[in-house]
């Protein structure tokens, strides 16, 4: 359907319209105009990708700017969807308008999904295949291959520079299928393709990693303009993968192999000034000179980048005392020797980046300076050695990385050393974790670099906690509801077992025979009248564990047993997805199956239970994190010392953000149906903190059940959406044709007129405001929250 | 604790040195057992390894104890022919002596070149001055022995040309490490601060809710669950309010004192005499007052010791009142101070002087008194 939206020509490939995806287009168009950021939240299921994509590319093709546009997602799976729905919508564009316009959409994902090299693609991990491919791809290998040397090189790669630069393939949407095909059939790398024809695409969709991660930020998306709309999807968890991109881990293994990296490195050195003296010789000039990078040509080979974010770029030459190669290896060294010496000690350490630099230069005369441009130092050393087997570098690169960071940052960064892998263990194993504490630090350049960031997910409630977290200015926060026909979800909290006991997974019950007895009814009683798939959300592994053999111990898994299939979610991947395989194929034909998996695991994100895979959630307690961990209570401390975010707020928002990541999971659109049930007693007080169009389907009447109640309300339910249901009958409510549209915009051009005249006619006395300020108490924690991180601090 | 040597410290910079010392290190490469006396870690579990930075040979405290406890003796290893004195001997700090013996080099080096940017006119020249600190640093540390001479000259000649400008570095880098270790240490003593406040925020909340918790049972079950106090109990029940809600209830406070002012007064009525008090029920003490004479109770009055079962459950359970427990603990202390038996002996032995038989008499009066007070 074609329609418009103030002045701008919409248009959007199916023939009908959700009322939602409208309000969105309408509050995303008045972002896009005013420049600037936004959080958006619209339940799942209700076509947000197509809703973003119709409009920005209407956007860009309609105003004279065509600012591009990057569409950032979590996983490969829905990088492919996002660019099948791309294509769709170019097709019925290019239907409409009669011609094809100039256009091009591309993916981008790791070199190990789009290599086509006969042997190189065949490697399992994906460092290997990046390591492979650098050493048959970089510039010094062609170079050699001119002069004539016998060197392997990769044919997909060289056939590129046949090519017109600008035009390495021809307008429209390449899905990643498509792009690996059309790199068989013209011999061509389909990975460097995609690198290199980013500055001339309109869409690029790729994994957040490669904006947020300084590390490959740099090398992948400098070159893109400041206008660009950046787009995040299924962006709830965002402020954990800032984190993770700037945190390291290192243990007493990758040190040794570091030392043993920096030998090699100077054994190579040392050959080199036999064989070589020049090439050492210009680097050095290089240096001397400060000029950054060795080659400017071809950076997208380069080994790593400087893992310090843009705007703190070292502009000026590298320090004296690490010009020089062999300067720098001694350095080095030094350097990894003194972590060493650190993790020999026997008691936990925390400390922040500037004591430990005091420390550090107190005992091995290492400056900071020199600190600082130790990764960048280390990826010119690496290319004038010509290094291809890179992969053996790979720890020296780690710490590197971490001493550039520790040296640039002082704030926000913690170092924390951890002997023992746990509380028991005897035997030390230990870890220095130099953990980002603020999510604001790797997403800053995002938003410094692009005028308008879209943040948008499913489940992103509360709004106004992003944008705390993330420190940035929203223009429009918004969370819609979802209309529908007829009550397609239902959710529950359960409170209580069918004998009135309270359900509760707080720390100091969990254990307790008639609490685990009283959620084994609540599975076996949902069990019977669920028709099809079942997914069970538990809050750790370990609860899981202990709670199944219980339950095995009473017999309730025989009786589970009688009515279902039983899969359990384990940490393995490949266990966890033939488990996944299985309860799909046992949802499809026979009785169908129950699925026990954890809230924070695989399964709780990015796995769709559409349908009859999925027609009951079970949430048993609520998924709180791990709260003994030392990092999370350094993050925590941060926080609230930086952003005024109280720990139980976060521990509060946290632990619903995943909650209704796995209620989220059954429904998948509208002629879905599903029972949702939070079984806690905790879940009652924080009704207010699950997305609003979850909150807005709960009634009060399905607050505080206990089990035999919320299992014959759950009767009532599935034997309504047991009735018929036409696609007609949403038709006006729940999905709007052409007519509808007009008239609801009709319907709001006639508000804004008469709110216009109202204006006019009162000046004196403006509106009300109504804005709600009154959600401060919405995490309020109850005391058995409390009581229970009391109980776990204590404990440790 | 022990500084091991890692298999295969053995560097290219020891290699490279014909030295005496810098070959030996090489020769380290066991870590559990002492090379002299070729004792393991299975037989000494705190075996030490300690070294002289004359040779940078490690052996174990045993050893260093055994050999140079006499005086000054020569270096056990084979080959090695300097004198050692056990006050040379100290533990490694790192693992690799070789670095080790680097670190001690550069911290010669550093005390002679401690130039900062500042000295210098342009960046390059101080990076070309780095360059060359470092190059006389890796003189001496792995040069031949021509080199290392030569770089032992130039670092002489250096302090001898440079001796002012090296002791104001040295003072201003002093200076500049202090206010950096001062600075440090304010951060984290603001740090430990503001988590203690953070503590006693949460615990002061805590307290402030199972008191309006306690205030709504007690106004329940004194039947008068106003309207007014309920919307004073929601704005305490707020979170993150504590400040706001203190303004609160100050704020009642003063209209209640306003209140008490403002109450319908005319002027020149004569304040109403008290009505003359009732004929009270009957006393069974005959008008004995109990309030202590000695010490006063003040409401709220606490001990550290105590305190913590102000939020006992056990302690607080209905009908019982905690300041009971104060007033009995006080009374008890004072049960009795104030009787000196001595005094009252005498006027017990006056009277007894008088008359003998009265004795029993004087002594339940003694006792009477002792239960007044």
């Amino acid at each position: 359907m074609e329609f418009n939206i103030d002045d701008l020509p919409v248009l959007f490939p199916y023939p009908r319209i959700y009322p939602e995806q409208y309000a969105y287009m309408v509050d995303l168009k008045k972002t896009l105009d005013a420049g600037g950021n936004c959080v958006l939240e619209m339940p799942s299921g209700t076509g947000k990708t197509v809703t973003l994509l119709s409009l920005i590319v209407a956007y860009q093709q309609y105003y004279p700017s065509h600012r591009k546009l990057i569409y950032c997602s979590r996983t490969m799976s829905e990088i492919e969807k996002a660019l099948v729905e791309l294509k769709a919508l170019m097709k019925f564009r290019a239907q409409r308008l009669g011609y094809e316009e100039e256009f091009r959409g591309l993916g981008l994902t790791s070199r190990k999904n789009l290599c086509l090299h006969p042997s190189v693609k065949r490697e399992k991990s994906g460092n290997v295949v990046d390591a492979r491919c650098r050493s048959l791809t970089a510039g010094f290998v062609k170079e050699k291959k001119e002069k004539g040397e016998e060197v392997e090189v990769c044919v997909y790669h060289d056939n590129l520079d046949l090519l017109e630069p600008h035009n390495l393939v021809p307008n429209g949407v390449w899905t990643l299928d498509g792009l690996l095909r059309y790199g068989e059939q013209h011999k061509q790398c389909p990975y460097f393709t995609a690198r290199r024809m980013m500055q001339y695409c309109n869409v690029i969709i790729y994994s957040y990693h490669y904006l947020l991660d300084p590390k490959i930020a740099e090398r992948v998306s400098k070159d893109l303009s400041k206008d660009c709309i950046v787009v995040f999807d299924e962006a709830h968890n965002i402020d954990n993968v800032c984190i993770e991109s700037l945190s390291t881990d290192i243990t007493e293994d990758s040190l040794r192999k570091a030392t043993r990296g920096a030998q090699n490195l100077e054994n190579r050195i040392s050959e080199m000034r036999d064989s070589d003296q020049q090439k050492l010789q210009d680097e050095y000039e290089k240096l001397v000179e400060g000029l950054r990078g060795a080659d400017d040509g071809r950076q997208e080979d380069s080994f790593m980048a400087n893992p310090t974010l843009p705007d703190d770029l070292l502009k000026e030459a590298v320090p004296g005392n690490i010009r020089r190669a062999e300067h720098f290896v001694a350095f080095l060294r030094r350097f990894i020797e003194y972590l060493k010496t650190r993790m020999k000690v026997r008691q936990v350490i925390s400390e922040t980046p500037p004591s430990f630099l005091a420390h550090l230069k107190e005992h091995t005369f290492i400056e900071k300076k020199p600190l600082r441009f130790c990764a960048e130092r280390l990826t010119s050393l690496v290319r004038t050695l010509e290094l291809t087997n890179i992969e053996d570098y790979q720890p020296l690169q780690e710490v590197a990385t971490f001493a550039t960071l520790v040296a640039t940052y002082e704030k926000g960064f913690l170092l924390i050393l951890e002997p023992y892998e746990s509380d028991t263990a005897e035997v030390p194993n230990p870890v220095l974790h130099f953990t980002c504490l603020d999510a604001a630090i790797a997403i800053k350049p995002v938003f410094d670099r692009f005028s308008s960031v879209i943040i948008t997910s499913g489940t992103i409630s509360p709004l106004e906690m992003y944008p705390k977290m993330l420190d940035f200015p929203t223009v429009v926060q918004e969370s819609y509801s979802m209309t529908l026909a007829r009550r397609s979800f239902l959710p529950m909290i359960v409170t209580r077992g069918s004998d009135q006991a309270s359900i509760s997974t707080s720390f100091q019950v969990r254990n307790e025979p008639s609490v685990v007895r009283n959620y084994g009814n609540l599975l076996t009683e949902f069990a019977k009248i669920t028709p099809d798939g079942m997914v069970v959300f538990f809050p750790s592994y370990l609860y899981m564990e202990s709670i199944i053999s219980m339950w095995q111990g009473m017999g309730i898994l025989d009786e589970v047993w009688k009515y279902k299939l039983i899969l359990v979610e384990t940490p393995d991947a490949q266990e966890t997805s033939l488990a996944l395989e299985t309860y799909r194929t046992a949802c499809c034909n026979g009785r169908g199956a129950v699925l026990l998996c954890v809230a924070r695991g695989k399964v709780s994100e990015g796995i769709d239970f559409d349908h009859q895979y999925g027609r009951t959630v079970l949430c048993i307690g609520v998924p709180f994190q791990y709260t003994e961990s030392r990092i999370l209570k350094a993050r925590l401390e941060f926080l609230r010392e930086t952003y005024r975010i109280r720990e139980n707020d976060f521990l509060s928002f946290d632990a619903m953000r995943h909650a209704a990541q796995c209620l989220g999971r059954v429904l998948r659109g509208k002629d879905d149906y599903g029972l949702m049930v939070l079984a806690d007693r905790r879940f009652q007080k924080k009704r207010n903190q699950l997305p609003k169009w979850i909150n807005q389907a709960l009634l009060d009447a399905d607050v505080n059940l206990s089990t035999d109640m919320a299992v014959s309300s759950a009767r009532r339910f599935l034997k309504t959406m047991a009735q018929p249901f036409r696609a007609k009958d949403q038709e006006g409510i729940s999905t709007w044709s052409m007519e509808d549209l007009k008239r609801h915009q009709q319907k709001m051009d006639e508000d804004r007129i008469k709110e216009l005249q109202a204006q006019e006619e009162g000046e004196s006395n403006p509106l009300p405001r109504t804005v709600d300020d009154g959600r401060e108490s919405d995490y309020e924690m109850d005391d058995d929250d409390e009581a229970e991180l009391m109980a776990l601090h204590n404990d440790g | 604790m022990s500084r091991r040597a890692p298999p295969g410290a053995r560097t290219a910079a020891a290699a490279s040195s014909g030295s005496t010392s810098s070959s030996a290190l090489a020769a380290i490469n066991t870590e559990d057992m002492c090379p002299v006396c070729k004792t393991i870690r299975y037989l000494n579990k705190d075996m030490e390894f300690l070294i002289n930075p004359e040779c940078y040979h490690s052996m174990c405290s045993n050893c260093v104890n055994r050999l140079f406890n006499d005086g000054p003796n020569q270096c056990p290893y084979a080959g090695c022919h300097r004198t050692l004195r056990r006050k040379g001997f100290r533990s490694a700090f790192f693992g690799d002596l070789a670095v080790e013996r680097e670190v001690d080099i550069r911290r010669r080096v550093a005390a002679v070149f401690n130039q900062v940017e500042d000295d210098f006119e342009t960046l390059r020249d101080y990076n070309n001055y780095l360059q060359m600190v470092e190059d006389l640093t890796f003189d001496l540390v792995s040069g031949t022995d021509a080199q290392r001479r030569a770089a032992e000259a130039t670092l002489q000649q250096w302090e001898a040309e440079h001796k002012a400008d090296i002791e104001r570095n040295r003072k201003a880098g002093k200076e500049a490490d202090e206010q950096s270790r001062r600075r440090l240490a304010a951060e984290r003593e603001a740090a430990r601060q503001r988590r203690f406040e953070a503590l006693r925020e949460a615990e002061e909340e805590k307290r402030e809710r199972a008191r309006s918790r306690e205030e709504e049972l007690d106004s329940l079950a004194q039947g008068e669950a106003g309207a007014a106090g309920g919307a004073q109990r929601v704005q305490l029940k707020k979170r993150g309010q504590a400040a706001a809600s203190r303004a609160v209830e100050a704020a009642v406070k003063s209209d209640v004192a306003a209140a008490d002012v403002g109450r319908l007064s005319i002027r020149g009525l004569k304040e109403k005499k008290k009505a003359p008090p009732p004929d009270g029920p009957y006393d069974p003490f005959g008008g004995l007052d109990f309030m202590p004479s000695r010490y006063k109770l003040r409401p709220g009055l606490t001990h550290p010791g105590v305190e913590k079962y102000k939020v006992d459950p056990a302690h607080i359970t209905g009908g019982y009142n905690f300041d009971e427990y104060a007033a009995r603990a006080m009374f008890e202390a004072f049960a009795g101070l104030g009787v000196f038996i001595e005094d009252e002996k005498e006027v017990g032995i006056g009277l007894s002087a008088g008359e003998v038989a009265t004795m029993s008499a004087g002594i339940a009066a003694v006792g009477d008194k002792m239960e007044l007070d």
